[in-house]
């Protein structure tokens, strides 16, 4: 399998490489396993890429459906296409979605375009996901980060042009798919370049009904290049394009005609620069998205709308962990980011001029912060870590137009400036060999976000409202803590943890009857608003078991409920969720069987329209094995999801629009080179 | 030498086109009714004045008209700035005649060289020919004269002018919408002038009336938040703010109210940007 092949390259690298390197990742994700020596904490990382191979089952699919099964995240669905991550519950301005550590504003208002749609899975390296606690280091937030690595490129010195091509098929929405990745080396320099088409029809649902408006088609290209300076140090280029057009949502009343992001960054990386420094990552980036949302397919709309947005970012960091003694590390982190917004409305009736307005007023964010990681290994039973960030962030409206639509709601200086600080301890206590625990405890804030703030009549498809922002809204603040305990053994292991929030002025949608409805049809409006509190608890557990070399046992179940200040269940919650995995391997042969099953979520939240979701279970097979085609190494994957054809949505999913049902799906993967 | 002629050429070049830009921008300061129509012009015999009516608008509508009057002394043709003017608008029916609501400078100094008014043309040229009669007292030269100018007033094709009987007290009213006069996304001033015709030739200014106006978007059938109701402020002057959250065709429905009782209540004005 390529991946792994890849995968263990890099690993190998890693390990060999420098040790610092290896010990840098022991701080990437909250795991409190990878708090601990050296070997195991690349064990602990060999573990997640593990999951994601094993998650990544179907090799053609999208980002989406690796992090669907992360037990952490949940995602919201308005269509196939683009579905909008949540760790813990909490998504959108709660969390960061970062790409190398970039960060990306979708340009829709609708929030139909997580920055997760611009990596292909073929170019993904490593999910990093930290959670609440000691989610903020890379920004300020309450719920945590995902962050998406790609590759990078190893130098073979190979002077001879390698890689793979994909080709697949999915049967419940037509859809092809097809792949080329390219890799050069020679001497200090290589490239490494990938394409991706998808053309997806509309899917049919399970009993065979298709979904209107799910089709979505899109080209994703990028190039890496990498030229090593000195032994130490290493120029990094990266390039991502990414075009998407005719893209259904059949959750929402719009499509998108086009979108395309322009991903671009420029690198530097050290690797033990100093006696006391690991590693060292100094990066500027730049990207441009814009979206081109509309509902010129939609048949039966009072009035033809166009609703294009456009954002672009720009930023720098740098980042880098040192060792201060033997017992005693710091990762710390500067970095400079700036965000400029613009979406706007044009609806056509005839006879009449367009009746246009911004919806994202021009406005622009200006963040600024510092993080700090540090873990101290007291002495063989305790480690200590400790993240602490403060940010300093300044939003403000930048054109006259866009002051004149804000006055409106009666505000005249609606710019902000806000000093945000984050901080949480961690203990983590070995109580036999096989067993620890660990506790975290922190404060949190993050900043509204440019809807939240400015937003101009958003249309909200899910509960049928307008929204408009609030420039005074308060920062969301949160306490929180949570408790894991973990066994590791030979063949087993098990991770369970509890994790509770409180959030203050907690940002929601509160119905103000003093403004009339723009929407034709919606039921009113609302203005974002700080809720008094709102908490969150839950627990997930994930458990692997390796009975025998040819047999992988991975289950993962997770449950959160969330209420706010009156007892009443905040939106957006999935319901308990356990997914099962049992995966045999003979040699170049694997096969794979798959449960996947929700309990009814009956808590809902009927002021954001929400109605009760019924169980389900499904059930999916995979198979796959490598041969030699015409001397090339090829894989063949291939298997049936929702094998029951089960007729389901879940409860994330807006407008219940029903899942696919019954997917057959072919992938073959040559290698050359 | 063809070098040092093709450098003199270009300094001259240069040295006009600086001289004709710091002329045309001296005549831009200077000149106060620049951007401005002249409607009409004439000579106010026996006054030795010279009167010329301008407006922001390039042709003169129904209802509220803002007039500006420059005045020059016919022999000199030096500006007057200290005159007193008095305008009389008569319709011509043929059967019969009548007047219109007007506003005679406020100040016998021009403000800025010119003497601001205005006239409320109640109905279009057409089934009649209105004229507009000024008497000018220059009061530089001490004279006193009078001029008539024929004025031609079309219906704009949105209406700005509305009428209506009121229920009350049976008294016809004429509304004016003055402004917003460039409307925009955001919040526009909102201005009215309300005339009450007690007979052919009183077309007094009114103060006696409160105002609900809500603004609708007839295609969508959405309003707008935050809107200012219209008070009286003067002359027969109502203002308040009209807010706006897009572009495109805006209806602003009026209601009426004369203390408790209902004036009117099927006035609106449509406003397009
Ligand atoms: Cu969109």
């Amino acid at each position: 399998m390529k991946y792994s092949f890849l995968f263990l390259l890099l690993l190998a690298g890693l390990l060999t490489g420098a040790q610092s390197s290896s010990s840098m990742l022991s701080d990437d994700s909250t795991r409190s396993i990878e708090l601990r020596e050296i070997q195991v904490s690349t064990t602990a990382r060999s573990d997640r890429q593990r999951m994601i191979q094993f998650y990544r089952g179907n090799q053609s699919a999208g980002i989406e459906d690796i992090l669907a099964r992360l037990p952490e995240i949940t995602l919201i669905r308005r269509g196939t296409y683009g579905m909008e991550p949540a760790i813990r519950s909490l998504s959108g301005g709660q969390i960061n979605v970062l790409l190398d550590g970039m960060r990306i504003h979708g340009a829709c208002t609708d929030k139909m375009d997580p920055a997760t749609i611009y990596i292909e899975p073929v170019n993904l390296d490593e999910v990093q996901l930290q959670t609440g606690t000691q989610g903020f280091l890379y920004g300020a937030s309450i719920g945590g980060t995902v962050n998406l690595k790609t590759a990078t490129v190893p130098c073979h010195n190979t002077r001879k042009i390698n890689g793979s091509v994909s080709s697949g098929y999915q049967s419940a929405a037509k859809s092809f798919y097809e792949s080329l990745q390219l890799r050069y080396s020679s001497g200090k320099f290589a490239i490494h370049s990938s394409v991706t088409w998808r053309n997806s029809e509309a899917y049919r649902s399970g009993g065979g009904q298709r979904i209107p408006f799910s089709q979505y088609q899109k080209v994703n290209y990028s190039t890496t290049a990498s030229y090593q300076l000195n032994e130490r140090t290493l120029l990094k280029a990266d390039y991502i394009g990414d075009h998407g057009w005719n893209i259904g949502y059949p959750a929402l009343p719009m499509d998108v005609g086009y979108a395309v992001a322009r991903i671009g960054s420029l690198s530097l990386q050290q690797n033990k620069p100093g006696q006391r420094m690991y590693q060292w990552t100094t990066k500027i980036y730049a990207n441009q998205v814009r979206h081109y949302m509309d509902d010129t397919h939609r048949p039966n709309v009072p009035m033809h709308m166009d609703m294009p947005g456009r954002s672009l970012t720009w930023g720098l960091y740098t980042e880098g962990l040192m060792k201060l003694t033997r017992q005693q590390q710091v990762r710390v982190i500067a970095d400079f980011s700036s965000t400029r917004l613009k979406a706007s409305m044009t609806m056509y009736e005839n006879g009449q001029p367009p009746m246009y307005m911004l919806t994202w007023p021009d406005n622009r964010k200006d963040q600024g912060g510092i993080g700090m990681n540090w873990k101290w290994r007291a002495d063989s039973n305790w480690t200590l870590q400790s993240v602490i960030r403060m940010d300093l962030i300044s939003t403000a409206l930048t054109s006259q137009e866009a002051k004149e639509h804000i006055r409106i709601l009666g505000v005249n200086n609606a710019g902000r400036l806000e000093l945000l600080k984050n901080i949480s301890v961690t203990a983590v206590r070995k109580l036999y060999p096989w067993l620890q625990s660990s506790l975290s405890l922190a404060y949190a804030e993050r900043m509204p976000t440019a809807t939240e703030l400015y937003g101009f009549y958003l249309f909200n498809a899910q509960d049928g409202y307008d929204y408009l922002g609030n420039p005074k809204l308060a920062p969301e603040r949160s306490l929180q803590g949570e408790w894991s305990l973990q066994v590791q053994g030979k063949k087993i292991r098990i991770k369970t943890s509890l994790f509770y929030q409180h959030i203050r002025d907690f940002i929601s949608g509160s119905i103000d009857p003093s403004f009339s409805t723009m929407t034709i049809g919606a039921h009113g409006v609302k203005k974002f608003s700080a809720l008094p509190d709102a908490h969150l608890t839950g627990v997930e557990a994930s458990l692997l078991f390796k009975p025998v070399a040819a047999l992988d046992f991975i289950s993962t179940l997770r449950y959160t409920r969330g209420e706010d200040h009156s007892g009443d269940p905040l939106p957006m919650i999935a319901p308990l969720k356990s997914t099962s995995t049992i995966r045999y391997q003979f040699s170049r042969f694997f096969l794979q069987a798959e449960t996947e099953a929700a309990t009814a979520q009956k808590k809902i939240s009927n002021k954001y329209g929400e109605d009760k979701t019924p169980g389900y279970l499904l059930l999916h097979v995979r198979s796959g094995f490598s041969f030699q085609l015409a001397g090339k190494k090829t894989d063949l994957q291939y298997g049936i999801e929702n094998l029951l054809d089960k007729n389901y949505h879940e409860h994330l999913d807006w407008g219940n629009v029903k899942r696919p049902g019954r997917n057959v799906y072919v992938l073959l993967r040559v290698k050359f080179g | 030498m063809k070098k040092t002629a093709c450098i003199l050429l270009s300094l001259s070049v240069l040295s006009v086109c600086f001289l004709l830009t710091a002329c045309s921008k001296d005549n831009a300061d200077n000149n106060p009714t620049t951007g401005m129509t002249r409607i009409s012009e004439g000579y106010a015999a026996g006054a030795a004045t010279k009167v010329e009516i301008y407006s922001k608008q390039s042709l003169v509508n129904t209802g509220y008209n803002k007039f500006y009057i420059a005045l020059y002394d016919s022999v000199s043709g030096n500006r007057v700035e200290e005159a007193h003017i008095h305008l009389t608008p008569v319709m011509d029916m043929g059967m019969m005649q009548h007047n219109a609501p007007f506003e005679n400078p406020v100040s016998e100094t021009a403000s800025g060289h010119l003497f601001p008014c205005s006239v409320t043309f109640v109905m279009p040229s057409g089934s009649g020919n209105w004229t507009l009669e000024i008497e000018v007292h220059n009061h530089v030269t001490g004279k006193e004269g009078t001029l008539v100018l024929p004025i031609t007033v079309t219906d704009p094709v949105i209406p700005r002018q509305q009428s209506f009987t009121a229920s009350h007290n049976g008294a016809k009213y004429f509304i004016s919408l003055i402004e917003p006069s460039s409307p925009r996304v955001g919040i526009n001033d909102l201005e009215l002038a309300i005339y009450k015709k007690e007979s052919m030739d009183n077309w007094p200014a009114d103060s006696s009336l409160t105002i609900t106006m809500i603004p609708e978007m007839p295609s969508m059938g959405h309003s707008s938040p935050n809107n200012v109701n219209p008070v009286h402020t003067g002359n027969g002057h109502y203002r308040g703010k009209v807010n706006f959250t897009m572009t495109g065709l805006w209806r602003l429905n009026l209601d009426f109210m004369s203390g408790t009782s209902v004036a009117d209540t099927t006035q609106s004005f449509d406003v397009q940007f």
